[in-house]
C-alpha cells in the first residue's frame, strides 16, 4: 500500500493527462487531504530525482501574514512552482506550504484547478467532509423524519387561517336530516343511500367555509358525478330494448316481409323494426305501438336517472291512419319533384309502399328522430 | 489576530507520513435576536407617515437627554410651534434634505414639464439642496453650521440656535442621539474567530474568483493548509455570508425586453447559481454554522427588512442544523459578543445621497443617529411600519457590519457611555477576494485575502487600503 499511490498518481498524471489536486486525490484514493499532500510532494521529488527534464508542473499553496500599509493581513495563495519562491519572500511569515496540484502540462490560469475540484466535490457531495482535519460536531444532517416534523412546525406557524376539520365533523349531523327532506321528495330507498353518499362527499372536502356550504355541495355533488358516471346508460339502455323487439318481430311469420326489407332506406334497426310492426299489425284495430318515452326514477346509488326507452303503448289504427294518409300524399308529391318523371312510377311505388313506413316513421319522428323525418315535411 | 494564532509547521513537504490529525471545531453560544425584522401579515395599506411619526416619538425622550447633557438646562427645549423670534432654544425633529436631482415619480409623469425620466446618478446631491426640519406639526428651513452635505433624510437630530427675521432657523450647533446603552461583554478564555464574508457573487460571468471561494471554503472546512493552519481554522466557530450571493448579472430581466418566443425555454440566470450556492453550502454547513442574509440581488423581497432565503430553495442543505438562513438586517449574539449589520443597501443608499463616500464612516454616522436605515422609507424601499420603527438600535453591538463594501475596512469607536463597538465594512467577495476575521475574544477584525494565478502577471492582488 505504502508505494502503489506512487503508480497511481503516475497514472492519473501521465496516462490519463489530469491535473492531480491534492482534494480530488484524497476523494479518490480515500485518504486524509494531509496525506494526500504529502503524496504528492513525494511523487514529485522521486520522479524529479529519477528522470531529470520530466515534464512535471505543480502548483503550490502559500499561506501566510503579511503587513500592508501598517495593517496586518493574512494570505492564501495558489502560486505556479516559479512563483513560489517569490511569493514566500514578500510574506513576512510563512505558515504553510504545500502542494496544490501536479499536472503534465503547465497552467496557464488556475481555473482548471477550480474545475476538478468542482467534479471531485460534486460527486460526494455527501461526505465531502470526510477527510478533513476538522470535525464539527453540530453538523450532523437531520434524518427525514425529524426533517418532516420541523417543517410541520414552520408551516403550522406560518398557516394562520384555523383548519376546519371541527366544521367538517359537526356538519353531518346537521345535515343528515335536511338531506331526507329533500331526498324524501323521491323514495325512501334514496334517503339511506344519500346520507353515505353526503359522507362520502365531506370525507373529501376538508376547508369549508360553512356547515351551510357543504351540505348544498353535497347534494350538488351527488348528482353529478352520478350523472357522469353513467353517461352511457340511457343508450345503452334504449339499444337493448330494440334487439329485443326485433327478435320478437322477425319471428312473427305472415306479415309482409318484402317491401321492408327492399326499402331503399338504409338498414337502421330501429326503423325496420317499428315498420315491421306497422305492417304486421295493419290488419288490426287496435294494436300496441313501441312509443319512446322518458322514465325518470331514482337508482340504487340515490341518483336520478332519466331514460328514454321505448315501451309498448296501445293506440288504434284510426288515429293514426288519418295522418298516414294525409302524409303520404305529401310525400309523394315531394318525391317526384326531386326525383323526376322516369323514376316516378317506381317513386310512387316506393311512395305509397313508403307511406306507412313513412306515417309510421313520422308518428315516432315526431318523438324519435329518424332518417325519415326529412320526409315528413310539407 | 488570526495569522498569530496559525503556528508555523512544515510538515507536508514530506513523505507521507503516520499522524492523521483531527481537530474539533469550538462550539458557540448563539442565540438570535432578529424577531423585530421578521414580518407576519404584511399590509401594505397604511401611509408611510406612521413610519415617521413613530420614529420622531421613540428618539424625542432620548434626544432630550442628550441636548441637556451637552448644552445644560438653561437652554429650553420647545417644538416648532412655540418658537419665538431671537430666543435661543434646542428643537428636536427629523431632518428632510430637500435636493433637485432627486427623482420624483410626480415630475416623471407629469406631462407639463415634459421630462424624460432621469438616468440614475452616482450621487443625486447639489450646490442647492436645503435641509428643512420637521417636528410633528410644522418644518422649518435650516442654516447656519450646519453641513448640507453630510445630512441625509430621515435623520432625528436635536438642534440649538435661534429664529431670525426671514422665518429660517439660524443652527449653533446640533447633536445626535448616540450610541445606545451596551451591554457588557463576558471576556472568553480562547480565541474563537467569525468569519464574515459578502458578495459571493454567484452566477456572474468572473470565473475568476470561483477558485478563490473554493479556497475559503477550503481553509474553513480544514482542507487547506498545514496543520497550524488547519488548527488555526478549527477555531472558526461560525461563518456569516452577508448578502449578496448571487451576482447581479442574475436579475436581468430578459422576459420584459425579449419576446416571448425567444426567452420561452430559458431559465433565470438566478436558477443555475441558486443551485451553485446549494453546492457551496452543503460544504461549508457540513463543517462549521453559517448564518446566510439575502442582498439586494437575492431572490427574496426587495424592501427591508428583507425575509430570509427559502428552505426550498437550498434541498442539499436545509437537512443540516448548521445552516441558519436569517433575514437582512440581522442581530445575534455569539458567545456574549452582539453582532448587527446589514447586507449594505442602507449604506449604499446614503452614499448617494450624501457627499461621504466611505463606508465606515457612514457606518459611524448611522451608529451615532442609532438608526440603521434613516433614508428609508423615503428613498430606500422599506415596509411601511406602523406603531414602531425597527431600524432604531435599542441595545448597543459589539461588532456593527454592513456587507458589499468596496473594500476592506474596519474601526473601534467608543461611545459616551464607555461602549465599545468595532465597526466592520465587509468586502465584496466577488471582486477583492477578501473575506473578514473577527476574533471575539479581542474584539479585532483581520481581513484574509486569496489569489491565484492567471495569464496576466502576478502583481500583488488584494491590496488591502484604507
Amino acid at each position: 500500500m505504502d508505494e502503489l499511490y506512487l503508480d497511481n498518481i503516475d497514472e492519473y498524471v501521465n496516462d490519463q493527462n489530469k491535473i492531480v489536486t491534492y482534494k480530488w486525490l484524497s476523494l479518490t484514493l480515500g485518504v486524509h487531504v494531509n496525506t494526500a499532500k504529502q503524496m504528492l510532494y513525494h511523487y514529485l521529488d522521486q520522479r524529479r530525482k529519477e528522470r531529470s527534464g520530466t515534464t512535471l508542473h505543480a502548483t503550490y499553496l502559500v499561506s501566510g501574514k503579511c503587513s500592508e500599509n501598517g495593517s496586518v493581513c493574512h494570505k492564501v495563495s495558489v502560486v505556479r512552482e516559479d512563483q513560489l519562491d517569490d511569493t514566500k519572500s514578500k510574506l513576512d511569515k510563512t505558515i504553510s506550504v504545500h502542494v496544490y496540484s501536479v499536472q503534465k502540462a503547465e497552467l496557464k490560469d488556475s481555473g482548471p484547478l477550480y474545475s476538478t475540484d468542482y467534479d471531485a466535490v460534486k460527486e460526494n457531495l455527501k461526505n465531502c467532509n470526510k477527510y478533513s482535519t476538522i470535525r464539527c460536531a453540530a453538523a450532523v444532517p437531520l434524518s427525514h423524519t425529524e426533517l418532516q416534523k420541523v417543517q410541520e412546525k414552520v408551516v403550522e406557524k406560518e398557516a394562520t387561517k384555523p383548519s376546519l376539520n371541527d366544521h367538517t365533523a359537526a356538519a353531518p349531523k346537521p345535515s343528515v336530516k335536511q338531506p331526507k327532506g329533500i331526498m324524501g321528495m323521491f323514495s325512501n330507498k334514496a334517503a339511506p343511500k344519500s346520507e353515505a353518499c353526503n359522507k362520502e362527499v365531506k370525507t373529501e372536502q376538508k376547508d369549508e367555509a360553512s356547515p351551510v356550504s357543504v351540505i348544498l355541495f353535497g347534494q350538488t355533488s351527488k348528482w353529478f358525478p352520478c350523472r357522469e358516471r353513467r353517461p352511457y346508460f340511457t343508450i345503452v339502455f334504449c339499444a337493448n330494448k330494440i334487439i329485443d323487439n326485433i327478435h320478437s318481430v322477425l319471428v312473427i311469420p305472415d306479415s309482409p316481409p318484402v317491401p321492408e326489407v327492399q326499402t331503399p332506406s338504409p338498414g337502421n334497426e330501429v326503423k325496420k323494426e317499428p315498420v315491421s310492426h306497422q305492417e304486421a299489425s295493419e290488419g288490426r284495430r287496435r294494436k300496441r305501438r313501441r312509443v319512446l318515452k322518458a322514465r325518470t326514477f331514482l337508482d340504487d346509488e340515490g341518483c336520478m336517472v332519466t331514460e328514454k326507452g321505448y315501451e309498448s303503448e296501445s293506440y288504434s289504427e284510426s288515429e293514426d291512419d288519418s295522418k298516414t294518409t294525409s302524409q303520404p300524399s305529401g310525400e309523394s308529391n315531394s318525391l317526384k319533384q326531386s326525383l323526376g318523371k322516369r323514376e316516378e312510377e317506381k317513386t310512387k311505388e316506393r311512395g305509397q309502399k313508403k307511406a306507412p313506413a313513412a306515417a309510421a316513421a313520422a308518428n315516432k319522428s315526431t318523438k324519435q328522430s329518424s332518417i325519415m323525418g326529412f320526409f315528413q315535411k310539407k | 489576530m488570526f495569522s498569530d494564532i496559525t503556528e508555523q509547521k512544515e510538515t507536508l513537504l514530506a513523505p507521507p507520513g503516520t499522524e492523521r490529525p483531527v481537530f474539533s471545531r469550538d462550539e458557540r453560544t448563539y442565540s438570535g435576536c432578529s424577531e423585530g425584522f421578521g414580518l407576519g401579515e404584511r399590509s401594505f395599506q397604511r401611509q408611510y407617515a406612521h413610519m415617521y411619526a413613530a420614529r420622531l416619538m421613540q428618539m424625542r425622550g432620548i434626544l432630550k437627554d442628550r441636548a441637556e447633557q451637552k448644552w445644560g438646562t438653561d437652554i429650553p427645549i420647545k417644538k416648532l410651534c412655540d418658537l419665538q423670534m431671537g430666543e435661543q432654544c434646542v428643537i428636536v425633529g427629523t431632518i428632510f434634505k430637500h435636493m433637485e436631482l432627486q427623482p420624483s415619480i410626480l415630475k416623471e409623469i407629469s406631462e407639463e414639464h415634459n421630462l424624460l425620466p432621469q438616468p440614475p446618478r452616482a450621487k443625486y446631491i447639489s450646490q442647492s439642496d436645503e435641509l428643512i426640519l420637521e417636528d410633528e406639526l410644522q418644518r422649518i428651513k435650516l442654516e447656519g453650521k450646519i453641513e448640507t452635505a453630510k445630512f441625509v433624510t430621515g435623520s432625528v437630530i436635536a438642534i440649538m440656535g435661534a429664529e431670525k427675521n426671514d422665518g429660517k432657523f439660524t443652527v449653533e450647533d446640533y447633536c445626535f442621539a448616540d450610541l445606545p446603552p451596551q451591554a457588557p461583554r463576558e471576556p472568553l478564555n480562547s480565541d474563537r474567530f467569525v468569519l464574515l464574508a459578502s458578495g459571493l457573487g454567484l452566477g456572474g460571468s468572473g470565473a475568476d474568483s470561483m477558485l478563490g471561494l473554493q479556497l475559503l471554503i477550503d481553509m474553513v472546512t480544514g482542507h487547506l493548509g498545514d496543520l497550524g493552519e488547519q488548527s488555526g481554522a478549527a477555531s472558526i466557530s461560525h461563518v456569516l455570508l452577508a448578502g449578496n450571493l448571487l451576482s447581479q448579472s442574475t436579475q436581468d430581466k430578459d422576459s420584459t425586453t425579449k419576446a416571448k418566443y425567444l426567452t420561452k425555454k430559458t431559465q433565470a440566470g438566478s436558477v443555475e447559481a441558486i443551485r451553485l450556492l446549494d453546492e457551496l453550502l452543503v460544504q461549508l454547513v457540513a463543517s462549521v454554522p453559517v448564518d446566510v442574509m439575502p442582498g439586494e440581488y437575492d431572490p427574496t423581497n426587495y424592501t427591508l427588512p428583507q425575509q430570509s432565503l427559502h428552505r426550498c430553495m437550498f434541498p442539499l442543505s436545509v437537512p443540516y442544523p448548521t445552516l441558519q438562513l436569517v433575514t437582512n438586517p440581522y442581530q445575534a449574539v455569539m458567545d456574549g459578543v452582539r453582532f448587527l449589520g446589514t447586507s449594505g443597501q442602507n449604506v449604499s443608499d446614503i452614499v448617494k445621497y450624501s457627499n461621504i463616500d466611505d463606508h465606515l464612516e457612514i457606518l459611524e454616522n448611522t451608529m451615532r443617529l442609532r438608526h440603521l436605515a434613516p433614508t428609508a422609507p423615503d428613498t430606500l424601499g422599506c415596509y411601511p411600519f406602523y406603531q414602531q420603527d425597527p431600524f432604531i438600535m435599542a441595545e448597543c453591538p459589539h461588532v456593527y457590519f454592513s456587507g458589499n463594501a468596496p473594500a476592506y475596512q474596519s474601526k473601534r469607536i467608543k461611545g459616551p457611555e464607555g461602549q465599545d463597538v468595532l465597526l466592520v465594512a465587509i468586502p465584496e467577495f466577488s471582486s477583492t477576494q477578501t473575506a473578514c476575521l473577527v476574533n471575539l475574544r479581542t474584539l479585532e477584525c483581520e481581513p484574509i485575502s486569496f489569489s491565484t494565478f492567471s495569464t496576466e502577471d502576478d502583481d500583488e492582488e488584494m491590496n488591502i487600503s484604507h
